[in-house]
């Protein structure tokens, strides 16, 4: 699962919708008799607590990319030792984010320079973050077969928290 | 945008506070009460190799933390936790094998306020 979902403190400033740990996935998840792991955050560790809000083409860069890599096969690794003990994997990430985004994440093309902007929801579209993206392309290269993925949508404008709860509950059932 | 909620605490916690067998203490249902974020620290029985470059993530982690002034406490340890975190030039945190959750709540809720909250 991602990071910030057993720690919102690792987000960005602004960005925590609960002290620690969103309760509502640990909930369905123990619920229906899953392990919790933890993945690293990718932007903690490479932009720090008091990095700026960004989007995805912000952070697309080799040296971001390189870090996200070196994550991904950390990861793999404990990812492999599940898969060949016959563990049934999911991953777990976060709807609108630059890196943990599973269908949706965040673009801007222009954005960048001095940090105003408005609030608004433009900035989501559809599509993965880039950790994900080099998780993916981490897994293909050792061979291991892709984990069904689901992300949280708890920081999008339409989250609802009865919808995200059905759709876990579908999801880790399947 | 809404108010940011978060605590301005962080607990490392062994894999078996996190996923416990039945009758062992359950850090997250008390991290949950007393409003702590977890790092997960990996699980007892992943090979060294696995272990160790994960470990070095928790400590890369944990040393952006502990210089943002956020609270830090470990829950249970790892084998190689310590060398990991003075590698990354983090001081010995304050530690807890607790024995149940009365233990580790008690041990939580007396912690003073962090730096960073008092921002």
């Amino acid at each position: 699962m991602a990071h910030c979902l057993l720690n919102q403190n690792a987000k960005v400033y602004g960005g925590a919708r609960c002290p620690g740990i969103y309760s509502p996935l640990v909930q369905v998840l123990r619920e229906q008799g899953w392990r919790m792991e933890q993945l690293p955050c990718p932007e903690l560790a490479f932009t720090g607590l008091n990095r700026f809000w960004a989007v995805r083409e912000q952070y697309d860069t080799a040296a971001y990319r390189r870090h996200c890599g070196r994550l991904a096969a950390v990861v793999a690794g404990a990812l492999d030792t599940h898969v060949r003990a016959g563990s049934d994997v999911v991953l777990v990430g976060l709807e609108g984010s630059p890196s943990m985004g599973v269908c949706i994440t965040s673009s801007d093309p222009q954005r960048g320079g001095r940090p105003l902007w408005p609030d608004g929801t433009e900035e989501l579209t559809e599509g993965e973050g880039i950790f994900m993206e080099e998780l993916r392309a981490e897994l293909r290269s050792r061979g291991i077969a892709e984990p069904r993925r689901i992300g949280i949508t708890h920081q999008l404008p339409d989250h609802d928290a009865t919808t995200e709860r059905t759709r876990l509950e579908a999801f880790l059932r399947n | 945008m809404e108010r940011d909620r978060r605590s301005f605490r962080v607990a490392l916690v062994a894999d078996r506070f996190i996923n416990p067998s039945p009758g062992e203490v359950d850090a997250i249902a008390v991290l949950l009460e007393v409003d702590w974020g977890v790092i997960q620290l990996p699980t007892e029985h992943y090979p060294k190799e696995v272990a160790a470059p994960l470990l070095e993530q928790v400590a890369e982690q944990t040393e952006e933390f502990h210089r943002r002034g956020y609270d830090l406490v470990v829950i249970g340890g790892h084998p190689g936790l310590d060398a990991a975190l003075a590698s990354a030039g983090v001081p010995q945190l304050d530690h807890i094998e607790a024995a149940n959750a009365k233990e580790l709540r008690d041990f939580l809720r007396r912690r003073p306020l962090p730096p960073a909250a008092k921002n």
